[in-house]
Parts: structure tokens; sequence; C-alpha cells
């Protein structure tokens, strides 16, 4: 009996706490990116956003909530039904399930693998699934381009991705994102964004493909493909994909914070006396600030150009650096242990 | 040297940072929402809103039933049937308007030779099911009698530019 | 010949042209308002100035004979400061009312204005306003808006022949109206409307109605009478509104009659729009399926020689082709088109007006026996009245039956067939009239071929014809007059009685006795419907007249603007008719009910679209191989000489504006006879 419950229950209900603790945060997180998205692109605009409902209108998100969840899920009848359905999920469960080895302070981390970044990386390249199989069951032509577009561009931008991160990995020397954050401890200039400042500006701009998010929202190009993957969906399915769309940003900002901008490491050692998790989110939301920044101030790329930033200038540039890295480590012998 | 400059320029990103400078800069900027409903932008006296069928001031209705405004309208959301009334004038038995074919642009009230048909300055007419944005001749005469004062003011206003 | 040059251009035009003529030659548009082909040149509207060279001022050019040499500009400076002027002048006293007028949208004057005008007026005084007139219940007047073009006096005076319209006063004060206060009596009066340059005649009972850019025109034939006036109807949804003649100059020129153009509003009531089956007496509405159930229930296994068929007088040539097969199908050789039991159907030149028409124009001298022309084709009567007006009161009319008013001069002879006889045997003075006339025709109406003597009348007609060279060489002089627009198809179809068959009036008699069983009407109304009662009637046809309240079955038909038809007029030219809308309710195209009901026996006709109906007419007769002309029919052997009774020959028709079941049903014709056939019992109308 004891074992049982210290073995099993215990256990069990300390993992569902800890991911309870995560999945709720993030959720709400959910909701007030986009409520904060309508504010800051409205200010930018000179407009003021949502404020009607709630004080300030802060209660817009959950009114947005309670529509998408109170509307009529519309299944086109030339649909692959069970497809059709299964593809939000799957994207919305991605985005979650990346969470776990995310590292919102020392020891604050649900799994704390050894192999984290490789995890991350392998979820979020899983991504892509979701949205190709909405593409394609949704039988709509504007679905499936926007889905192969989707596709082509997450494909393309994660190559650069995963060489920016060797070069971070090179100079860390751990997969495990707690020792990435670790080896970045001792203040701002320790930080990875200093020493990989080129890589830094391009990984934030892979991110912005990665995800989906202007300049580069080809896939729900409105003017050409309506909305792209997600054309057919509505109500609950719609507010999956919404969801995950923004969880991904969420976790696109928080490996940035971990990558680059030193984790739930206070920038100067005197402002250690707030909490490193704290930290964290500030950092977050300062790099969600940039999505909706750049989504405020520049148009949308053409495909063309897209797929060419991505292959011809991101590709080379990250792996020289790649190369750079490497060959200063071993000349210098600073290869990390 | 200007091939260095312009390298340099666009390596260091300077033209997406001074984008990103405009839009941070603009953030700050006082904001031109107007809490509608509480508060309502300036109309002009051509806008063109709602319709509305005008009674001369002795009662009598506008509407000769000439049929332009029918003839003219490119969404062909009018219909009207003539007969002679008792007294021997053309007047219409009925004028209707589709509101949602309705496009809005005015001709209607520009064919009208006896300013009858006119869009007033009514724009908040939303209904709650299609069949109530049917006009009939009665909504029409009724939207002109609530409407008349603002309705001869604005074509007094325009009148000098027409 | 003068020779004579329009803007550089040369034209030659015949002798007697005017300058307006050589101008239209030589592809010129000269705006008109007074001027009109066919009635007098009255040269006082002004518009139609252009500029002559040696002439010290713009001349009308409508009144001004063409001569040799004449240059002629008709887009000068000069000419268009004329026209502007004019225009001016014209709009003075025109009210600015387009919006409220019945002419808008297919106004002269307001095309003209439009073309030719000036863009604003600098008259600011007090308009006229002129006291409207009452011209009785088709044309409405407001006459403020008159021009004073007075065509509509010209055509009253020379066309209708009736002299009420003229203009009274002078200068401004001038007023065109009737003289009296009457009503314009004649049947032509609706073309007053056509007329009228703007909209001071316009239609009663079309009074704003319709705008005519809303109108869907269709060109179609007349089944008003026999003579097959070309027409446009003019419909918006699934309603007619009006008809206007067509132009051809063979038939009806560019009138037509008032029966022709208002008979249309019977069209709106009194509709059979469904199949109906008496049940126990009373008609029940059914469906097709019951309708041609009840007919087989009825039918089968009877004897033909029980069924019979009689055709109306407005049905198609399609819709007779179709019954007549079914009837042989059945076995029945019972039918007859002649539902007014007229002794007619020999050889084609027996039955048709040979002369045509147009030929009436080169006639000297006419014998109408038994017809009243005017009532019976206002059309014709106004091309005999255009022949006495070419011939400046040369051409001679008589007239044996009843003594009519042609609108000219003519000769009464006499009442019956005594008066006929007389003139064959030259004890007439009207012979010898026809004998020293180059081109004598003669025209026999109803009135005289539809008694029981009918065949010795035409036998009669036929030797006058002969005696006095009626028809020789190119020229055929005999001609008879129908009354019906279905009466000259059904003939050349052979809808008449085959081997043994039974006319109209046996058909009647044996249905009486019970003989005959089962009688088809097809459209026919005109029949003494009371010994119909004993037998099994179906009736097929759009209205709900005479023939429809003995029926056992009713099946609903197209009326002829509701379908594609071929008519034959009086002249034996065949002409179609388009489909101006489509029929009410469950009412079909007549011939494809009867193909269905073929069907529904179990004998199916072998025809399932109109092209196939019409290349069995073909097979037929080949006239209906030849559309809209008219055959010379060779002249052969007629009639059954015989004793021909004393009494005088009397006009079918008793009134000119309800002679069948559609101007019965309508309002237009009852208000006229309300106005016009009790006001001339009671001698109020000239």
């Amino acid at each position: 009996m004891e074992l049982l419950w210290d073995g099993y229950i215990q256990p069990g209900i300390w993992i569902v706490a800890k991911i309870l603790a995560i999945v709720l945060p993030l959720l709400i997180a959910v909701a007030y990116l986009t409520y904060a998205e309508r504010k800051v692109i409205g200010a930018m605009q000179m407009r003021k956003g949502p404020n009607v409902v709630g004080p300030f209108g802060l209660l817009q998100p959950l009114a947005d909530g309670l529509k998408l969840f109170l509307k009529e899920t519309v299944i086109p009848t030339s649909a692959n039904k069970v497809v059709f359905l299964i593809a939000p999920m799957l994207t919305f469960i991605l985005a979650l399930v990346a969470w776990a080895v995310i590292p919102f302070g020392e020891g604050l981390v649900i799994s704390n693998l050894n192999v984290g970044i490789l995890y991350l990386f392998a979820i979020s390249s899983l991504g892509v699934y979701g949205i190709v199989m909405a593409g394609w069951s949704s039988n709509s032509k504007y679905a499936f381009l926007g889905a192969l577009r989707s596709a082509a561009q997450m494909v393309s931008y994660e190559i650069s991705i995963g060489l920016i991160i060797i070069s971070v990995l090179l100079t860390t020397g751990s997969l495990n994102l707690s020792d990435i954050v670790l080896a970045q401890s001792g203040g701002i200039w320790n930080w990875n964004f200093i020493y990989h400042l080129p890589m830094f500006v391009i990984f934030i701009v892979s991110i912005l493909a990665e995800t989906n998010r202007a300049p580069f929202d080809l896939p729900e190009a409105e003017a050409e493909l309506v909305s792209g993957y997600n054309v057919d969906y509505s109500a609950m399915t719609f507010a999956l994909f919404f969801l995950g769309e923004y969880a991904n940003m969420i976790l696109m900002s928080g490996l940035c914070a971990t990558l680059f901008l030193g984790g739930w490491q206070a920038p100067l050692p005197f402002l250690d006396f707030i909490p490193g998790p704290l930290w964290f989110i500030f950092k977050i939301c300062m790099v969600l600030f940039i999505f909706l920044w750049v989504r405020a101030t520049f148009p949308r790329y053409r495909y063309d150009q897209l797929m060419r930033l991505g292959w011809k200038v991101f590709l080379p540039l990250s792996f020289a650096w790649v190369m750079l890295v490497a060959t200063f480590l071993v000349v210098f012998d600073k290869v990390p242990a | 040297m200007s091939f260095i400059d312009r390298t340099a320029r666009s390596f260091l990103l300077v033209e997406l940072l001074s984008g990103l400078a405009l839009t941070f800069k603009y953030m700050f900027k006082p904001k031109v929402t107007l809490n509608y409903p509480y508060e309502k932008g300036p109309l002009s006296p051509r806008f063109r809103g709602e319709h509305a069928l005008r009674r001369y001031p002795n009662g009598e209705e506008r509407c000769i039933a000439c049929k332009l405004c029918e003839a003219i309208c490119p969404a062909q959301a009018i219909t009207i049937e003539v007969e002679p009334r008792l007294d021997g004038s053309r007047r219409t038995t009925r004028y209707d308007i589709d509101m949602t074919k309705c496009i809005y642009c005015g001709f209607c009230e520009e064919a009208c030779p006896v300013d009858a048909i006119v869009e007033g300055p009514n724009f908040e007419f939303a209904t709650e099911n299609r069949e109530e944005l049917l006009y009939d001749k009665d909504k029409l005469l009724e939207n002109g009698e609530r409407w008349e004062a603002e309705l001869a003011a604005r074509l007094e206003a325009d009148a000098p530019y027409r | 010949m003068p020779k004579l040059t329009v803007d550089g251009i040369e034209v030659e035009v015949e002798a007697g042209a005017t300058v307006l003529q050589a101008c239209e030659e030589a592809g010129k548009e000269i705006p008109r308002f007074c001027y009109h082909e066919r009635l007098s040149i009255a040269g006082n509207c002004r518009m139609c100035l252009v500029e002559m060279e040696r002439a010290p001022k713009p001349v009308a050019s409508c009144a001004m004979p063409a001569a040799d040499g004449m240059v002629i500009k008709t887009d000068s400076d000069l000419v268009k400061k004329a026209r502007n002027g004019v225009m001016e002048f014209l709009l003075i006293n025109h009210p600015l009312d387009c919006p409220i007028c019945d002419q808008g949208g297919e106004c002269d004057l307001q095309d003209q204005a439009m073309a030719y005008g000036f863009d604003a007026s600098r008259y600011a005084e007090k308009k006229r306003a002129v006291k409207d007139k009452e011209l009785g219940p088709i044309v409405k007047t407001i006459m403020t808006r008159c021009i004073h073009c007075t065509r509509c006096v010209r055509f009253s005076e020379e066309v209708a022949g009736v002299g009420t319209m003229g203009a009274v006063y002078r200068g401004e004060d001038t007023e065109v109206g009737p003289y009296i206060e009457a009503s314009i009596n004649s049947e032509m009066s609706g073309n007053l409307v056509d007329l009228c340059p703007v909209g001071a005649l316009t239609s009663k009972p079309y009074a704003f109605t319709a705008r005519p850019w809303e109108l869907k025109k269709t060109d179609s034939v007349d089944v008003m009478d026999a003579v097959g006036s070309n027409i446009r109807v003019d419909a918006r949804g699934s309603e007619v509104l009006r008809v206007l003649p067509r132009l051809n100059e063979d038939i009806n020129e560019e009138w037509i009659s008032d029966k022709t153009r208002y008979a249309i509003d019977g069209l709106k009531r009194q509709r059979l729009d469904r199949p109906y089956v008496r049940v126990n007496g009373k008609l029940a509405p059914a469906s097709w399926d019951e309708a041609f159930a009840a007919i087989k229930e009825k039918v089968s296994g009877l004897d033909g020689k029980k069924i019979a068929a009689i055709a109306g007088d407005t049905v198609d040539c399609e819709s007779m082709t179709a019954l007549k097969d079914l009837m042989g199908k059945l076995g029945s050789a019972n039918i007859d088109c002649r539902q007014d039991g007229a002794k007619i159907g020999g050889p084609r030149s027996s039955y048709i007006f040979n002369t045509t028409i147009a030929g009436i124009e080169e006639a000297d001298a006419c014998l109408v026996v038994g017809a009243n022309v005017r009532a019976e084709a206002p059309i014709i009567n106004s091309r005999l009245r255009k022949r006495w007006r070419m011939t400046a009161g040369d051409f001679r009319l008589g007239v044996i039956g009843e003594n009519w008013d042609p609108t000219f001069k003519h000769d009464y002879l006499g009442a019956g067939p005594e008066t006929l006889s007389d003139i064959l045997e030259g004890k007439n003075d009207f012979a010898k009239v026809l004998e020293s006339a180059a081109k004598p025709m003669i025209i026999v109406g109803m009135g005289a071929l539809n008694r029981e003597d009918g065949e010795a009348v035409l036998a009669t007609a036929r030797e006058i014809a002969d005696k006095y060279g009626l028809v020789s060489g190119e020229w055929n002089g005999f001609n008879v007059l129908h009354t019906a627009a279905a009466r000259v198809g059904g003939l050349d179809l052979g809808f008449v009685p085959g081997e043994g068959g039974l006319a109209t009036n046996d058909i009647l008699d044996g249905a009486a006795k019970g003989d005959v069983e089962v009688v088809y009407l097809l459209g026919a109304d005109e029949l003494d419907m009371a010994k119909l009662k004993n037998a099994f009637v179906i009736y097929q046809g759009c209205l709900g007249d005479a023939g429809a309240q003995v029926a056992d079955v009713i099946l609903p038909g197209a009326a002829y603007t509701e379908k594609n038809g071929t008519y034959v007029n009086t002249e034996g030219r065949v002409q179609y008719g388009w489909r101006a809308v489509f029929p009410v309710g469950d009412a079909r195209e007549d011939w494809k009910i009867i193909r269905a009901l073929s069907a529904g026996l179990g004998l199916t006709l072998p025809y399932d679209n109109i092209d196939s109906v019409r290349a069995r007419m073909v097979e037929i007769n080949d006239v209906f191989g030849s559309i809209n002309v008219t055959r010379k029919a060779a002249w052969a052997e007629f009639g059954k000489a015989g004793v021909m009774k004393s009494e005088g020959f009397a006009s079918p028709v008793r009134n000119f504006y309800m002679t069948d079941p559609i101007s019965r049903a309508s309002v237009t014709m009852a208000k006229c006879t309300e106005a016009f056939v009790k006001d001339a019992a009671a001698g109020k109308v000239a």
C-alpha cells in the first residue's frame, strides 16, 4: 500500500501537478499574447486595440475563447474526417509537450533531459505534420496550397536553426538545456547572444519563419489563400490551431531566451534577488514583443524571396559560423570538456 | 565606396532597424480611435446611408413613380409598380428596396427628379434577420418622416455643389 | 428622276419625292415631328429644316419637293442653329413632366431634344396649360404636352376616316382635339397613341404601367381577326402589358386595330390554369394524369364515328395538325375547323383573299358581299379607304348585305342574294362598274357563306368573277374575307370532315341525339353549347368561356402570346408568332397537350418538338414551307349552283370589340363596347 502510494500515486500526482503548473499558465499566456498582440499593433497604428470587454479590454481573450468554444464545428463534406480532426489536436499537443524540457529556473524543469535540445528540435519538427495533415484532409485547394507552403517553409528554416543551435552547442558542450543556461552564468556579458550576435539575429528571423509569423506568414496569406491550411476549420478545431500556433511562439521565445539570453539568470549579478523564473518570463516577453513589433512593421515577403533568404543566405551564413566557431575553439584549444 | 556602404548597411540591417524604430515611436503617439458608439465621426452631407422616401410639406408623397431609380440601380435592388391613383396622379403601389442587394452607390438619389428617394445619414440599421432588410414603401416613407429635418438640411447644404 | 446632292453625296430620287426623302436616301437622319410617311405633309413643326444652296433661309425639307441640281446641307452650322432654335421654341410650352409621362423613354421629343436640342432654356415666362380632351376609353390626353404636329388630325381624317379631330384657335392658343366633345369612334384609334411624337396622346389602359426599357419585346402575329396583323408583344415578367404594330407593308402597314391592341387584358382573367375533370356534375381541379385518365376511360374502345373534334377560331396550326392526326389514329373523320358552319373548303383559290391586301391598292372597283369589312377586318377596310383616297374617289365600293359604313363614299346595292343575282344578270348598275373596271374585285364575307345556301352564294360569286373578268392573267379579284385567324390554316391542313365525316352542324346534332359521344373542342367557343349537354366534352383552351362551361374535361392551353405558333391569314400567308411569356400555371402549349394525350391514350404521335410538327404540316400541305409570303392559288371550279334564300346577308360580327373569348374577357373591350357600340345604337356619336 505504501509502495503504491510512494511509488506510483504520489509521483503521479506530482507529475500531473507539474504539468498543470506549466500548461495552465501557458494557456493563459497564449490568451493574453493575443491580447498583447492586438494592443501592441494597435498602439503602433495609433489605435486603441480591444478596450470594451472588461477593464482595458482585459477580458477580450476570454470572450474570444468563449465565442470559439460555442461556435459550430463545421466539417466539410469532402474532408477526410478523422485526419481533419486529428490535425489540430496534434499541432496543439506538440506545442505543449515541448515545454517538458524548458528550464524555468535552477532545477525548475519537468524533465531534465540530457539531450533536451534534441528533444525540443525533434518535437518542433513534428509540428509540420499537423499542418500538412490539416491541409491535405480539408480537400480544398487553398488549404492544400497553404499547407505545402507552410511545410516547405518550416523545413527550410529548421536547417539553419539546427546549424545555429550547433554553434551554440559547440561553445557550451552540452545538450542539456539547464547546462546551456548555466554555461551563460555570470552576467549579461557571458550570454551567448554577445558571442553569437549574427546567429542571434538569424535565429530571431528564423523562428519568425518557423512559426509562420509576419513577415513570413505566407501560408495564411489572406490575399491569395484566404487563410491557408486552416481555412476550413472553425470553432474548437480552429481554436486548437490557434492555441498551438501561439504556444509555439512562446516556446520559440523560451528557446531563444534559453540559448542566447541566459535563461533564468539575471543580466547583472546584483539583480540575483529577483527569482529566476521571473527573469525567464521577462525575457520571453521581450522576444515576444519583437514578434509583434516585426509584424506591425514589415510587409509580407514574397514566397520566392522567402526561400532564397532561407537557402541562399541563412544556410551558408550559419554554416560558415559553425565552421568559424569550431575552428576558433580548436585553434585556441577552448573546446569545452 | 558606395558598394561598401550599401553592403554594410544591408548587413547591419539599417533599413529594417529604422523601420522598427519608426513603429516603436508611433506606439507612444496619441490614439485616434473614436469610442463608438459614444463618440462618432463627422458625416458629410453627401454621406450615403439608409434610404428614405420623402414627402412634401403638405404631406403628399414626392415619389411620382418615374422608375428612373429602378432603371439606374446597378444592383437592381429597387422594384417599383405603378398604377394611377384614384385622383389620376401617377403613384407607386409598390416601392421596394432590397437593402441586402443595395451597394449604396447613391445613383437612385442622383436620378430622382423630385428628391423623393434619398440616402440619409443613418447607417445604424442593422437587423437580426434578412427579411427586415427588404424595405417596402411604408418603411421607406416612415424613414422619410423620421429623418426629414436632417434630410432637408443635408440637401440644402449640398445644393450649391450640384 | 431628279438628281441632287446631299452633304456631298449625289442621290437620285423618284419624281415627286421630297428633300427629306432624298436626305434619307443619302443616309442622313433628319429630325422631324409632323412628317409621317403615311400621312399628308403638314410642314408645321419646322424640325426638319435643312440648308439649301441659293435659298435665303433654311427650308423645311419635308415640304420641299426635290428638284434637279439642288445642293442640300444637313449638318452645317446654320442647320444646327436652326434645329436648336426650333427645339427651344417647341420646348417653351412643353411641360417638363417627363418623369410622369408615359411616353418617357420612347418619346421623339425627348430623344431629339437630347440629340439636336440646346442644353438650357432661356424662357422664364409662364408656360401655357391646356385643358385635357376626352377621347374615350382608349386614348388618354394630356394636351399641355401637345406640340401641334397635327399627326393625329391627319390620321383620323385620312386613315381612320373619322373627321373628328382638328386644331382650333391660333398661335400660342392653338388646341388640338375633337371639335365637339365626343370620343373617336374608330376601330383604329389606338394608332393615335403610336403616332403622337410626344406624350399628349397616350394609352389609357396602359397608363403608368411600365417603362419601355423594362419590356421584353417579342414579334408575333395577331389572332383577333383573320388579317394576321404583325404585332410586337411587350411583356414584363410573366405579364403581357401591351401590343404594338410591327411594320409589314403587305398586311397592316404600321396600323393595328384597337381589338388587336387592347384585347390582351382579357388574358389576365378567367384563365384556365390547371386541368379540370367533371365529378358528380361539378368541375373539380385535377392533375394532367387524372385528366388524361378520364379521357382514356371514355374514349378507349369507343367507335371512331362517335368521336368528333371542332377547332376554334384562334388556334394555331400546330395544334390543329396534332389533333387531326390524333383523330385519325382514333379512327374518326368527324373533324371541322368551321365552327360557324361556313360552306367553304374547296380549292385554295375559293377560300383565300386572292387579291392580297396590298393588291387592293391596284383595284378599281370592289363588290363586298355579306361582309362588314370595317368590323370584321378594320385593316383591310383602311386599305380600301387608302385606295379610295389614292384614286381621289374614283374607286367604287359596292356593298351587298348590311349597309355598313366603310368611312368613305360607297354604293349600297341591296341586302341579299337577289341583288347578287341581279349583278350576275347585269340588271344592277354596279355590274357596269365591274365590267368597265380594269382590275375589279369581289370580297365575299362569312355573312354570305355561313348560311345553308352558302355554296350557292359562293357559286354565284364565282360566276360574277368569271363573267366580269375579275380573274384575268395575273389579276385575281376573287376574295373571301375570313373572320377567324385559324380558318385558312385549318382548311389548308384539311381540318375538315373526311370520308363519311360529320361537319360542325352535324356533329352538334349528332351529339344532341347521342350519335356522337365524345366531342373534342380545341378552343371552340362559338357553338350552340346546349346541344353538347349529353356528350362527353373535352375542352382545350386558355379561357373559361362557353366551351369550358359544358366541358367534362378541361385541358388548359396557352394563349397566342404564350406559344410559338403558325397562323395563316385570310390571304393564305403563313406566319409565325413567337412566345412572349410562359403559359399560366399548369397550362401548356396546345400541340404538346395533344401529343401528351396521344401518349396517354397509347396512340403516341410521331413528333417530339415543334420542328417535327412543322415538318408534318409541310407534309400535309406545302404552303407551310413558305413563310411570310402569299402563293398564287390556281383558279378552279368551286361552289354548287343552287337556289339562294331571299333573306339578307348578316355579318357574323355584331360587336367589333367582342368576337372571341379573349376579347370577351377584356375589360378594355367591355369599356369600348359601352362607349361605342351602345352609343352608336343611341346615335350619340358620328
